[in-house]
């Protein structure tokens, strides 16, 4: 790793004075929460900040709060934390089991919510010191001429990636919020709004600027009569991301969907919600022509690569699965 | 792409320059330098020379050292390197193998993916820690009669995440075994082995 | 054959368990020294360049900085490395990208990774091929002089590799039924846990190197000939170390340049490889393409095989690049061609059982799939076709393969559960397969000494290594056995070149045989002065006597007894047992160890995704030694064939040359969750050859298992896929079409 200086912050207030005082400064400046993921990109090189603000040492931001409808998590709670909570797993299973097929359990006791979700792609050129690859700065996606098989078939271009993250699917079909603090103060937006396409910035997967700090998700409750699903569909059973992976959360009435929320990890670089699937299957009864029909609308226009078309399939069958799973 | 400003000597190029061009290039072999600001130019005069080496205080196996260390030293690197605590192994160095494997305040991490700097306040339990004198720990026990270890050099990270399940869930079974341990990669592929152990470990064998 | 033995065939524990599990092992990465100065390899992005210059000012300039070597002022051959062509630690031109250009040495280890930033390289690219097809096109580009043939002299032998015997077209003639197909498998890399590492010191003229290593015997023969110094100047220690599987042989690149920084600097060098380090700057298993032609009786009888491969060797030729997995299968006629190729990708060498893996994957798949064209059992076709004579016509000095099948078919309840391929209802689909495969068994060079103090405690002292078969646990058994003490009366003194003697080192399956019938030897000397004597003691001729248990007694009278105590006390000072052996006994037979492997497995037919849910390894090694270790070591083998079955490539982008993915999570190394329960049946086996009977158990575990799960997949799917790995796409893919 290049050196760097390591400040140990005792509130949000004063981490986001820092970054903002590093900007002006030209200085290259970055939260951490977990640490373990940003660790492993400042070892490859792929960054080098001048200044790491340890979030750690700012107390209460770890809480799990369960309120009238809905639940706050801080952006520090690790995600074993989450996995395991007794609330969480009875009113938002999804999200528990997303968490726990996060990475290993090592990871999951030092990794944070907030971290999950703001993880960089894991791309092999993208990780690889040895690739100055467009989203580094470079000009080339190299997975347009090399191995794009784990890559995305959604919402891509001029780079390829997909969003590594195993929460942000089961969040994203929660519908929940996250709240972000910055040099203006505070907001709250909906998580789906959160992640940026590479034709709108190809070198960056979130909305965050310099001075901003992710701070809490709120995710409301789902109705009763929801079932949710999600599948993880991975090589190994550790460590690997998902290939793609489906978070649904399906209300329905004995089979008949009054309203549902499908969204996919692995085919994009965002979490890819399909609200056209989700239109077309409100009123609908959950039957396998349904189910099929409704995968068909849901990867309408995707772009495969030479090495990934099989994810077309594999994510059809995925969410026909899911919807099968939801009476 | 720009390149630094002057005075680096170091100036970054994208590996495309070249090909189907010209055959002679300059390429300088950087470890892959991305930054999104040109900062400070990564000169002799600076590089190497911004390492403070701070004190810090770190708990070990129930004793406090005080060392000194730069942001930039791992906690498996300190606990290596400056006290001479070997047993807890580097593998990959990316939190990708689980051979550094510690247990801190309570729960088992990748040691190699923890700045010692953020370690100071924390109780750490290394493999060194776990004996009570001649004692051996009862994982410790099982690993030696069930053949735990083949090359042992994973074994280490393997027993502490057996540790860290057991003092979490005392009666696991043997898929909870499993998943506890899937963050441990072992080449050898003794897998059956560090389970069997870590299960006559729970059961009292 | 049952055998009475005191300890052999036992389930031992290992002698060294408390130093593992308690992390006091010492690995040559936990080696420090005053004043160590910490090393650093830069490698080469360029698949195939020519460097123009080099140039390290601004490096040596970094405070800290130490030393540093490249082509320029370090031109030292790697003799063990290349058996073909010159290598040297440092090339020009460079053959494929990772391979190393420079190293530096520095006080700390972030500055020395700080200066492979300021060492620049200016380079003339050539062209480049990384594909084995490509490379042997007319116009390819030129890897070595003489060609992309791996052609040449020496003990590894050119291009292309000829097996033959019996009349292959009469073969032909006499088939009913003629199949052919192609089988691909990838390069896969050792990844043993441990990175390497060297720590080299120098006192005055002796050059110490501990060195994570398989071989010391071999790594300070290789040092001592590339540093120009003679053996007694040379020391290399190795007490633990974290694997290999065969490439920690001799000794590397890293051993020398730890050693010429450390001259350089006047202070000892620690050369540590990052994990891609490790991925590129050594070796994995040679990918290769097999063609088969197969010709066959309508009852499954093979009466010609044919097969013609090429194997990828990468930038340098390290290993045989042969295929052998045919050695276990019957055929009259046979002929083999195999082209061991250039690219300028990583190179290729040993990788547990080198040859085999890849090509049991190509001849176990044929054979099962024309064993489904003709409607036949594949257990009746295994069984049909099993080696029963070495090349047609030598005969095995023991055999169990017969043994193997029908043990490993009841322990799975094959008969119970075989079925059509892809009958099972539903999308996840059942299946069940088997493949043959074993390893070689022969006898080779050994040496051992033991010092039995005069209480009758012994220090046996053997150069081994102890790379994770046990070694040094399985030579003590040895030892016990033969000199007739307890297990727990032995010490076992090993890893350093200056107190123990030649070990061939663990690698080819080799140590239990070599060096444990050295043991043997050695012990037998022990006795036969204890005899000599004790007789003086008990007034009868030595070879009256017999010692067991640590008591010397006359066969025909056990009560006229003497402790080994009573015996050499007298002497005051330690006997010594000394043997080299080299013995050459196998003539007109042909060695083998041998296995049959029996897999369950489950297929999701949606997600691609495999399980592997039931595996039984049965093996034929003779008398096992130490049945807990031996046991772990087949488990082992099973998991690393998993892991080449399923999951495991080394990735290279066609842009750039450059590996894409040399690290655990993208080569991806098989994890707790990917295997199941290994069952393994010993079948009861002794061979003359061999310490107490024993053959080998190392490598054969891993042979059978890739074409295992193969064939379990073509059981379950009724889609043969004749690619490794079998990834999700890969199933996917097989389902559309």
């Amino acid at each position: 790793m290049k050196s760097f200086q390591n400040i140990d912050v005792k509130s949000v207030k004063e981490a986001v004075g820092l970054l903002q005082k590093f900007h002006q400064q030209k200085k290259v400046a970055a939260v951490v929460g977990g640490g373990s993921e940003y660790l492993q990109l400042m070892k490859d090189h792929v960054v080098e900040p001048d200044y790491l603000i340890n979030l750690k040492t700012i107390p209460g931001l770890d809480y799990v709060k369960e309120e009238r409808g809905g639940f706050r998590i801080g952006a520090l709670a690790k995600l074993v934390e989450i996995e395991e909570h007794p609330a969480i797993r009875e009113k938002l299973l999804i999200l528990s089991t997303a968490a726990g097929e996060a990475a290993s359990p090592q990871i999951r006791n030092a990794g944070t919510i907030a971290g999950n979700i703001c993880q960089r792609p894991f791309c092999w050129y993208f990780r690889s010191s040895n690739f100055t690859c467009l989203r580094k700065g470079g000009q080339v996606c190299y997975t347009v001429t090399g191995d794009g098989r784990f890559h995305a078939i959604l919402g891509s271009g001029p780079s390829y990636i997909v969003h590594p993250s195993d929460t942000a699917p089961a969040l994203v079909a929660l519908g929940a919020q996250i709240k972000i603090v910055g040099p203006a103060g505070e907001r709250n937006i909906p998580l789906e709004k959160f992640f940026v396409l590479p034709s709108v910035d190809y070198k960056r997967e979130n909305i965050l600027n310099p001075g901003d700090v992710v701070t809490e998700i709120y995710i409301p409750t789902p109705r009763s009569g929801s079932k949710g699903f999600y599948y993880k569909v991975r090589e190994r059973l550790a460590w690997d991301h998902a290939i793609v992976s489906v978070a649904t959360i399906v209300e329905n009435n004995g089979g008949v969907v009054r309203d549902a929320r499908v969204v996919m990890g692995g085919v994009a670089p965002i979490p890819w919600r399909a609200p056209k699937t989700e239109e077309f299957l409100r009123g609908k009864k959950l039957d396998e022509a349904n189910a099929k029909q409704a995968s068909e609308i849901a990867l309408e226009g995707a772009k495969p690569l030479k090495d990934n078309v099989y994810k077309v399939q594999m994510a059809k069958d995925l969410i026909q699965r899911g919807l099968l799973a939801s009476v | 792409m720009a390149d630094e400003k002057m005075g680096a000597k170091l100036s970054r190029r994208t590996f495309l320059k070249g090909l189907g061009g010209g055959a002679i290039g300059t390429a300088v072999v950087s470890t892959g330098l991305i930054k999104s600001d040109p900062a400070e130019a990564y000169s002799p005069e600076t590089v190497g020379i911004a390492r403070d080496k701070t004190p810090i205080t770190l708990k070990v196996n129930g004793k406090a050292y005080r060392v000194e260390v730069e942001p930039r030293d791992t906690l498996a690197e300190v606990l290596r390197d400056q006290l001479g605590l070997t047993g807890t192994k580097i593998g990959c160095d990316r939190g990708e193998c689980g051979a550094c494997t510690v247990i801190i305040n309570g729960r088992n991490m990748y040691s190699c993916s923890q700045l010692a700097v953020w370690m100071q306040g924390k109780e750490i339990l290394t493999i060194e820690g776990l004996a009570k004198g001649d004692k051996l720990d009862p994982v410790q026990e099982a690993f030696i009669e069930h053949d735990g270890p083949q090359c042992g050099f994973c074994t280490s990270g393997q027993i502490m995440s057996g540790k860290a399940l057991l003092m979490k869930n005392s009666k696991p079974t043997e898929a909870q075994v499993r998943r506890g341990l899937s963050g441990n990669l072992c080449r050898c592929g003794n897998y059956n082995r560090e389970v069997e152990s870590v299960l006559a470990a729970a059961k009292g064998r | 054959m049952a055998k009475d033995f005191s300890v052999v065939s036992k389930k031992t524990p290992r002698i060294d368990g408390y130093e593992r599990v308690t992390g006091q092992a010492q690995y040559a990465g936990d080696v420090q020294v005053p004043g160590m100065l910490f090393a650093r390899v830069l490698r080469s992005r360029q698949p195939h360049a020519r460097i123009v210059d080099i140039d390290t000012s601004k490096a040596e300039k970094l405070p800290g900085v130490k030393a540093i070597i490249h082509y320029k002022n370090a031109q030292v051959a790697w003799s063990s490395g290349s058996q073909i062509v010159e290598r040297y630690i440092f090339n020009n031109p460079v053959r494929y990208a990772g391979e190393a250009i420079a190293a530096v040495a520095a006080t700390d280890r972030h500055i020395a990774e700080d200066a492979l930033s300021l060492i620049e390289v200016k380079y003339e690219k050539l062209p480049y091929v990384l594909d084995v097809k490509e490379a042997l096109k007319p116009d390819a580009p030129k890897i070595h002089p003489k060609g992309n043939l791996s052609v040449g002299e020496g003990r590894r032998g050119g291009a292309p590799i000829v097996e033959e015997w019996g009349d292959l077209e009469k073969g032909f003639k006499e088939a009913d039924r003629i199949f052919e197909g192609t089988y691909v498998t990838k390069h896969v890399n050792n990844a043993q846990m441990e990175r390497r590492v060297s720590l080299a010191k120098w006192d005055g003229g002796k050059l110490t190197v501990w060195a994570s290593t398989q071989g010391i015997s071999n790594c300070r023969t290789d040092l001592a000939k590339d540093l120009g110094l003679p053996l007694s100047k040379v020391r290399v220690i190795c007490k633990n170390m974290g694997a290999g599987f065969g490439n920690k042989n001799q000794a590397h690149d890293f051993d020398l340049m730890a050693a010429i920084l450390a001259k350089m600097a006047g202070q000892p060098v620690k050369v540590e490889f990052t994990r891609e380090d490790d991925f590129v700057g050594v070796h994995g298993r040679w990918a290769s393409a097999q063609h088969y032609k197969i010709g066959v009786k309508n009852d499954g009888t093979v009466t010609a095989l044919e097969e013609n491969s090429t194997t990828n060797m990468g930038g340098y030729r390290k290993g045989s690049g042969g295929l052998s997995g045919t050695d276990f299968y019957q055929a009259p006629n046979f002929k083999k061609i195999i082209n061991p190729t250039y690219t300028n990708t990583v190179v290729a060498a040993n990788f547990r059982a080198p040859s085999y893996p890849q090509s049991v994957f190509g001849i176990a798949s044929i054979l099962d799939q024309i064993a489904y064209e003709l409607g036949i059992n594949p257990l009746e076709m295994f069984e049909k076709n099993r080696v029963r004579l070495a090349k047609n016509k030598t005969r095995f000095s023991s055999y169990g393969l017969d043994q193997c099948i029908a043990e490993g078919a009841k322990r799975i309840g094959w008969n119970e559960k075989w079925h059509k391929p892809g009958a099972t209802p539903g999308a996840k689909k059942h299946g069940i397969g088997m493949a043959l495969g074993g390893y070689n068994f022969r006898q080779g060079l050994g040496a051992a000494a033991i010092r039995m103090n005069p209480d009758g405690s012994a220090h046996l002292l053997v150069g081994v290594t102890d790379i994770g078969g046990g070694a040094k646990t399985t030579m003590a058994i040895i030892a016990a056995e033969a000199l007739g003490i307890p297990l727990s009366r032995i010490q076992v003194t090993y890893g350093d070149t200056d107190a123990t003697p030649y070990s061939i080192g663990e690698s080819g399956s080799r140590t239990t045989v070599f060096t444990g019938t050295a043991v043997i030897a050695a012990a037998q000397d022990v006795r036969a002065q204890i005899f000599k004597l004790a007789a003086e003691q008990l007034k009868v001729k030595p070879d009256e006597l017999e010692l067991k248990e640590g008591n010397v007694f006359v066969k025909s009278d056990p009560n006229q007894k003497l402790s080994l105590n009573q015996a050499l006390n007298r002497v005051g000072a330690d006997i010594i047992g000394r043997a080299t052996t080299n013995p050459n006994e196998m003539k007109d037979v042909e060695g083998k160890c041998f296995s049959a492997h029996f897999a369950e497995v489950e297929v999701d037919l949606f997600s691609g995704h495999i399980k592997v849910t039931r595996y039984v390894a049965a093996h034929d090694s003779g008398t096992i030694i130490n049945r807990l270790t031996a046991e772990s070591q087949v488990k082992g083998g099973v998991v690393q064939g998993i892991g080449m079955a399923l999951t495991e490539e080394l990735l290279t982008d066609k842009l750039t040359g450059i590996p894409i993915n040399p690290n655990y999570r993208d080569a991806k190394v098989p994890t707790h969750l990917e295997v199941p329960e290994v069952e393994v049946i010993f079948v009861d086996s002794f061979d003359p050859y061999g310490p107490f009977g024993g053959k080998v158990v190392g490598e054969p575990p891993i042979t059978a298992a890739v074409a295992t799960i193969a064939n379990a997949i073509f059981n379950a799917t009724g889609k043969r896929i004749k690619e490794l790995p079998i990834t999700p796409d890969k199933i996917l893919q097989a389902r559309q079409v």
